[in-house]
């Protein structure tokens, strides 16, 4: 008996210490150490986290943490605005719009490292900004993002040409003194604060470059908000910079909106010196419910996006946006539009259906584009694939940039199967003289019944099922491959915002940029060329605006593209997360002034 | 003396039957392997009135809202984008069969021929040839060796097609060379050898109808394998590329059931399940049938 009630009270005790010691491992790392944790979630892995090669939006994320870039998005302002980052201010620009002057902040250290000698961060001076912009002309450094500024700043591209040494100087890229930079270009860049404010103009140590060479990719050194702890291709740590600057969060200077933001407590974080979390972790989750029951588990990854097929399991409704009161008792929530748009262009490249030498068939190959886009059914789609939380506008300048005409006629997104099919019978097009339309996508389930829905609304105007066909590339650098070779006559697509100026969607049909360059449709007309170029070098105005919206007139009317959908980001958090999410122009901004109860 | 044991045996030995009516019989008593047949056949006619455009036509339309549910109208409700999904999954019997029957007859004929010759020549440079080759391919894990192929092939439609034939008729090829071994040792082909007959008419003539019992059993079993892998493959992003297959219905409930939407998944299983347990009653009672072996 004594012997049984000894090895009954023996196997509860453990089996109690076990349930305790699960216990502690079931807590978060925040509680059990004192410590503010932050788990935030990408889907995708970056491939280098050198800012000369973060082309992708996921390196972005990390590169604008752990350096420094001369301007910033102001966290809370809605649209984006940018304000002084690395920049003591906003900088000075000639009369001409050529000469820009920026001052930097004094004082401002790169973090600890041992590249640096006794491995203490030294000062970050306006040398360390021009050897960075060097990079991005120095082939050797394998850039991507050297298209920001070629054939822009005064010397620069003859400085590459000459073999990009470093130790010669680059008229209009110079460093006057240490705390000055003086940028001079070639023609007014209105856009090119926007590109001081990317990742790929971030400033990077000399020393630690040369230290680790194309290591520097997974062991950057730099002056943000945080340094990198550890980086694999599952999960990125970044711990705090403890040379960070100090500089006091000022509600106002972030462009806070009481109306809109105060339910997410960034009213506490007033007058405190960010970052403030101990550590950082980004998991890299590509399958899109993995990171939903990493979210919904309570005790891992604190921020992510509602995926589409939850929206009804979790939200009450969805104009307004309102979560269910048992997800609402748990996570804060934020909508807005994403800062791009999806859509489709033809190539025009393509005689079949776009720029043909008898006058004759390239009028009817218009009418064709245009029965085509007058087919498709915007609705739907929004429907089908965005829980119609999607906006539909007309043309391709989005609702994300300041430029956006909400007084644009709908034609072109407003589907018309009668007209379709009368501008068809018109021009001479029957099923069988019909071309075969190409359509190419990405290996995957989506992208497949986005083209069998497509084929659908074909049908609705008379275009012959096999006679829509596709073609299946199994990655997303295949196609762009395809895309950039002009190999497919169809293409489709999404677009992300570099910058708050649809000068960055309207460059997508600029001549000069044909394929291989951005303007895949090889659209080609002298008129919009011309008005580009004329607008390229204005700054924001009215009469720039103007001929933004007449360039995107001529879009429409030459039935180049079928567009656009700008899609809605709903991203919930953690309730003891105090946090706004990003505008999603550059990525990872808002992590800085992420804080945990 | 000599004559008596012969005239005992004219009286004792039943009347006779070849293995094929010996088989008709034993199989048309295996009731589940009936039941199998029926259903395979039932499958087949499915499959035969969507190719003829009787039926399921419309598997690529929009003809209902997102998501619909079960009614009169769509028996298995209607997916992301509107199409029926009793529609697509009917269809999709037509692709199963396609696949199954052109997968089996090629890498059925394939390996018979392969696996004869390397038995027939056993021992010789052909069977090294042949031997070394089955095992090149089975050492190679089998959806990786699919996926390469498929992949190296690029967009071809009969890139799974001719993945699966070049991997499928190892097995049977095996089995045939053993039978070959054992069936040239005979005196039936040391007859057609005295009388002059070439080798490879002997093994065309003679060796090869000796094996058609396997050959049907293997037959019917690469059938259900490729309707198998299809659907995996399909799953994986790299099988049939345009038109509808349950695997690609599989696939396309991924994003479903996340949304609480289970009629792709259930469709596509159930016919799957349906074929698939079929052909295997099928392939079994077949195979009991064919085996001399086997006194049921």
């Amino acid at each position: 008996m004594a012997m049984w009630r000894f090895i009954g009270t023996v196997t509860l005790s453990s089996l109690l210490l076990a349930c305790s010691a699960s216990d502690d491992a079931g807590n978060s790392r925040a509680a059990v150490n004192d410590k503010k944790v932050f788990r935030y979630a990408m889907g995708g892995s970056p491939t280098s986290l050198d800012p000369v090669q973060s082309g992708n939006a996921y390196a972005n994320v990390i590169v604008s943490n752990v350096f420094d870039t001369l301007y910033n998005y102001k966290y809370l302002a809605r649209p984006p605005e940018l304000k002084p980052g690395l920049a003591e201010a906003m900088p000075e620009v000639s009369d001409d719009g050529l000469v820009y002057t920026i001052p930097l902040k004094q004082g401002v250290l790169f973090a600890d490292d041992p590249a640096f000698p006794g491995g203490k961060g030294r000062e970050v001076t306006a040398a360390d900004f021009v050897y960075s912009i060097k990079r991005h002309f120095d082939p050797t450094t394998r850039p991507q993002g050297a298209w920001l500024w070629q054939d822009r700043i005064k010397g620069l591209d003859e400085w590459k040409a000459a073999g990009s040494d470093y130790s010669a100087e680059i008229a209009g890229l110079r460093a006057v003194d240490p705390y000055t930079v003086r940028i001079e270009l070639t023609r007014p860049y209105p856009q090119l604060l926007y590109t001081l404010a990317m990742g790929f103009s971030a400033v990077v140590p000399a020393e630690a470059v040369e230290t680790y060479g194309r290591e520097f990719g997974i062991r950057p050194v730099g002056s943000g908000a945080f340094r990198l702890e550890s980086f694999n291709t599952a999960k990125a740590v970044l711990l705090p910079n403890s040379n960070y600057r100090d500089e006091p969060f000022n509600l106002i200077e972030e462009g806070y909106d009481p109306a809109t933001q105060a339910y997410t407590r960034v009213a506490e974080l007033e007058g405190r010196s960010p970052p403030f979390l101990d550590r950082l972790e980004i998991d890299f989750i590509q399958e899109g419910s993995a990171l939903w029951s990493s979210f919904t588990k309570g005790d891992e990854v604190q921020m992510a996006s509602l995926p589409d097929e939850q929206v009804e399991f979790v939200l009450d409704s969805t104009r307004p946006v309102i979560l269910k009161p048992e997800f609402a008792e748990k996570y804060q929530l934020a909508t807005g539009p994403e800062a791009g748009f999806v859509y489709s262009n033809f190539n025009l490249d393509f005689p079949e259906m776009g720029y043909n030498p008898d006058p004759e068939r390239n009028a009817r190959n218009k009418a064709l584009r245009c029965a085509v886009i007058r087919s498709f059914d915007w609705p739907a789609r929004n429907d089908s694939f965005y829980m119609g939380l999607g906006q539909v506008f007309p043309g391709v300048i989005p609702p994300g940039v300041p430029e956006f005409d909400e007084a644009m006629p709908r034609d072109s997104v407003t589907r018309d199967v009668a007209y379709a099919k009368q501008l068809l019978a018109d021009n001479g097009w029957t099923p069988d003289n019909l071309p075969t339309l190409t359509y190419g996508t990405v290996a995957g389930v989506k992208s497949r019944l986005f083209f069998e829905q497509f084929r659908a609304f074909l049908k609705d105007i008379g275009y012959p099922s096999e006679k829509v066909v596709l073609k299946r590339y199994a990655t997303f650098g295949d196609i762009v491959r395809a895309w950039s070779r002009s190999e497919l006559p169809f293409v489709s697509k999404g677009w992300g915002l570099d910058y708050p100026d649809a000068e960055n969607t309207l460059q997508l049909f600029y001549g000069p940029n044909a394929s291989p360059g951005s303007n895949d449709a090889n659209y080609a007309n002298p008129k919009y060329d011309a008005l580009f170029e004329q607008a390229a070098t204005m700054a924001p105005s009215d009469e720039r605006t103007a001929i933004y919206r007449q360039m995107n007139q001529m879009l429409v009317d030459d039935c180049v593209a079928v567009t656009g959908l700008t899609r809605m980001r709903i991203t919930l958090w953690h309730n003891n997360v105090i946090a706004v999410p990003d505008s999603s122009i550059v990525g990872g901004g808002f992590l800085r002034y992420v804080d945990v109860d | 003396m000599a004559a008596a044991p012969e005239t005992i045996a004219r009286v004792a030995a039943p009347p006779h039957q070849g293995l094929w009516s010996k088989a008709f019989h034993k199989f048309c008593r295996d009731r589940a392997g009936l039941v199998g047949l029926w259903v395979v056949v039932l499958y087949a006619i499915v499959a035969l009135g969507v190719w003829l455009g009787l039926w399921a036509s419309d598997w690529a339309e929009v003809t209902g809202p997102k998501w619909g549910p079960v009614s009169a109208e769509h028996w298995f409700g209607t997916n992301l984008i509107g199409q029926d999904i009793f529609a697509r999954a009917l269809y999709s019997t037509r692709t199963a069969f396609e696949l199954g029957l052109v997968v089996a007859v090629l890498s059925t004929f394939v390996g018979a021929v392969l696996g004869a010759f390397a038995g027939f020549f056993s021992g010789g440079w052909i069977d090294e040839l042949v031997l070394w080759f089955m095992g090149v391919i089975d050492s190679i894990p089998f959806y990786l060796l699919v996926a390469a192929i498929a992949f190296s092939l690029g967009d071809s439609p009969y890139a799974m097609y001719i993945a699966m034939i070049a991997t499928f008729w190892v097995g049977t090829s095996r089995l045939v060379r053993g039978e070959v071994i054992k069936l040239k040792e005979l005196e039936f082909v040391e007859a057609a050898h005295a009388i002059g007959l070439s080798e490879v008419a002997i093994i065309f003539r003679h060796i090869l109808p000796n094996t058609f019992h396997i050959l049907l059993v293997q037959a019917t079993i690469t059938f259900v394998a490729a309707i198998k892998s299809e659907v995996i493959l399909s799953f994986l992003g790299i099988g049939i590329q345009d038109g509808m297959s349950w695997g690609l219905m599989i696939a396309e409930s991924t994003i479903e059931v996340l949304a609480g939407f289970f009629n792709n998944f259930i469709a596509a299983s159930l016919l799957m399940f349906g074929l698939v347990m079929a052909f295997n009653m099928f392939s079994d009672a077949l195979q009991d049938a064919l085996d001399p072996r086997s006194v049921r």
